[in-house]
């Protein structure tokens, strides 16, 4: 059979953001997959270098559009061991419960695009409408919808507004009602169960070596969660645990997914009633003149998609020297992927891509 | 206990390599500096001693002193430990050894520094570009290259669209 080139994205219906996939076919084998990224690079460690400490906070959030909280927080949290400060208790708490809506939020949105991909409809939608609570409370405690710019350095902008916490409540509640439902039509559905069983699976040994994290390392059976490594904030203070699966497939994956939310809604509801009273903001120094002592630090903290870091270097100056960030996505996008495309079909390849959670502006940056 | 395994592989790597200095600059980080011959080396050590996962490679561009900052990042699935290997090579026709050979997945992260910064990893045989197309300049991520200048540059060259106004 002949062997044809086919290009898959940035505009193809079998896509989900701006990624490009060169592949080479024979039929509908895949003999290589060639990840082509650069679509959303705007550069942004690099713009980072031109702009004071505080400038860079609508920056950063920015990286990851789906989950834009971790990115402000493990900034927030590495100009903080930079510049020696303390936060708060309260402010803790609260970040924390902003990460883990977060992580709920970016969970929905990975199950609309996994079964909207696939042709779940009904339960696409369900995901879609419920992230978009999570997205109104998020307005109604930040100003904005998908970026927030909440977490800073010294705390949080602003405490809680009043009934914020029942209304969390509420939507969490609401959350765990339907989740009979998403089983039934998603999760736990024969069609979908036939559709990720046994596809893009990873052996355990092949995981720890690609130095995969998150839930791909997860489903292979590797408890490795920062959260629980080393803990930060007040993960040290709740009681939840670290879901993992076995087979390493699509399936497993989704599957941590679901039930790494419900871990996230128990940590959210034992910060609400364990939550001091108190200031949510250390007072930092006046913005323009502020000046960080020349050091460097490595921050790290469990995104919704793995280990997320950042290294972040001073020289003494008002703006960080350098910025790099660590993004789950660039190992599983740009390493993983393609060994996991080899001599799949191309009906795959978004069922794939999708099932390792990869984000396309993360990789670009 | 995690200490003592700690102090111990400080004293491992700083008794076989020479030149090397280990430190520990806050908790659950290691900072390992060290010539780039030790580079593989240490590498290899640390894996045989299940630092198994690079996590990353970054680079810094010190211009000052005219040499270009690789951190390696290792993590173990057994240790919360963070070990950042450091190797310091020259700006001017900068070039390493890659380590591919240890770490599989260090070809994509070598490939990012090989376009941002020029860095040359001998013995990578997948330095394409990555993000960017048919880049002419020097290497962006450079502490010489001006971002504002170069937008400038490239950007005032566009044509304006001349409104329907404009052209009667």
């Amino acid at each position: 059979m002949r062997e044809l080139e086919l290009y898959f994205g940035p505009q193809h219906p079998g896509m989900v953001g701006n990624f490009s996939i060169t592949l080479k076919v024979e039929g509908d084998r895949i003999l290589e997959a060639i990840p082509n990224p650069g679509y959303l690079h705007r550069g942004f460690e690099k713009l980072m270098e031109l702009r004071n400490w505080i400038q860079n906070f609508p920056f950063v959030c920015r990286i990851n559009v789906i989950e834009p909280d971790s990115m402000e927080a493990v900034y927030a949290m590495a100009v903080e061991k930079l510049a020696n400060i303390e936060i708060p208790e309260r402010a803790k708490y609260i970040r924390t419960i902003v990460l883990e809506l977060a992580r709920l939020a970016s969970h929905l949105f990975g199950a609309w695009a996994y079964a909207n991909m696939l042709g779940f409809d009904t339960p696409a939608q369900w995901a879609m409408a419920d992230r978009d609570h999570i997205l109104d409370l998020f307005e109604e405690l930040t100003g904005g919808r998908v970026y927030h710019i909440y977490v800073l350095p010294g705390g949080v902008r602003r405490d809680l507004p009043d009934g914020f916490e029942e209304k969390v409540m509420h939507f969490l509640h609401a959350l765990a009602q339907k989740l009979p439902d998403y089983n039934e039509t998603f999760f736990e559905n024969r069609i979908f169960y036939e559709r990720a069983k046994d596809i893009g699976k990873i052996k355990k040994e092949e995981a720890i070596e690609w130095a995969a994290t998150g839930q791909v390392l997860r489903a292979t059976g590797v408890k490795y969660d920062i959260r629980k490594v080393e803990p930060y904030l007040v993960y040290d203070k709740v009681e939840f645990d670290i879901p993992t699966r076995s087979d390493g497939d699509a399936y497993s994956r989704i599957l941590v997914i679901r039930d790494e939310m419900l871990e996230s809604a128990k940590i959210i509801m034992q910060c609400i009633e364990k939550m001091p009273k108190g200031k949510v903001y250390e007072r930092t120094p006046n913005p323009f003149k502020w000046k960080i002592p020349k050091r460097e630090t490595y921050v790290r903290v469990e995104s919704s998609r793995g280990e997320l870091g950042l290294y972040l270097v001073s020289n003494g100056g008002n703006a960080p020297y350098r910025a790099y960030f660590r993004t789950p996505s660039f190992n599983h996008g740009l390493f993983i992927l393609p060994r996991l495309l080899k001599g799949s079909s191309i009906a795959d390849v978004g069922n794939i891509m999708i099932s390792l959670y990869v984000v396309a502006p993360e990789i670009d940056r | 206990m995690k200490m003592r395994m700690n102090k111990e592989l400080k004293r491992k790597i700083e008794e076989i390599y020479k030149d090397t200095r280990v430190e520990f600059p806050e908790r659950n980080r290691m900072v390992v500096k060290t010539k780039k011959e030790n580079l593989l080396p240490i590498l290899e050590f640390l894996k045989s001693e299940e630092f198994r996962q690079l996590k990353a490679i970054s680079c810094v561009d010190w211009i000052e002193e005219g040499e270009f900052e690789l951190i390696y990042q290792v993590t173990s699935l057994n240790s919360p430990l963070h070990i950042m290997v450091k190797v310091r090579i020259g700006r001017e026709n900068a070039q390493i050894e890659t380590i591919i050979k240890i770490f599989e997945n260090a070809q994509v992260y070598e490939r990012e520094i090989h376009e941002l910064f020029g860095v040359k990893f001998r013995g990578n045989p997948g330095l394409s570009p990555l993000f960017l197309e048919n880049w002419q300049s020097i290497p962006p991520f450079r502490k010489d290259f001006d971002t504002r200048e170069y937008v400038k540059e490239v950007f005032d060259k566009i044509p304006r669209v001349e409104s329907e106004n404009e052209k009667s």
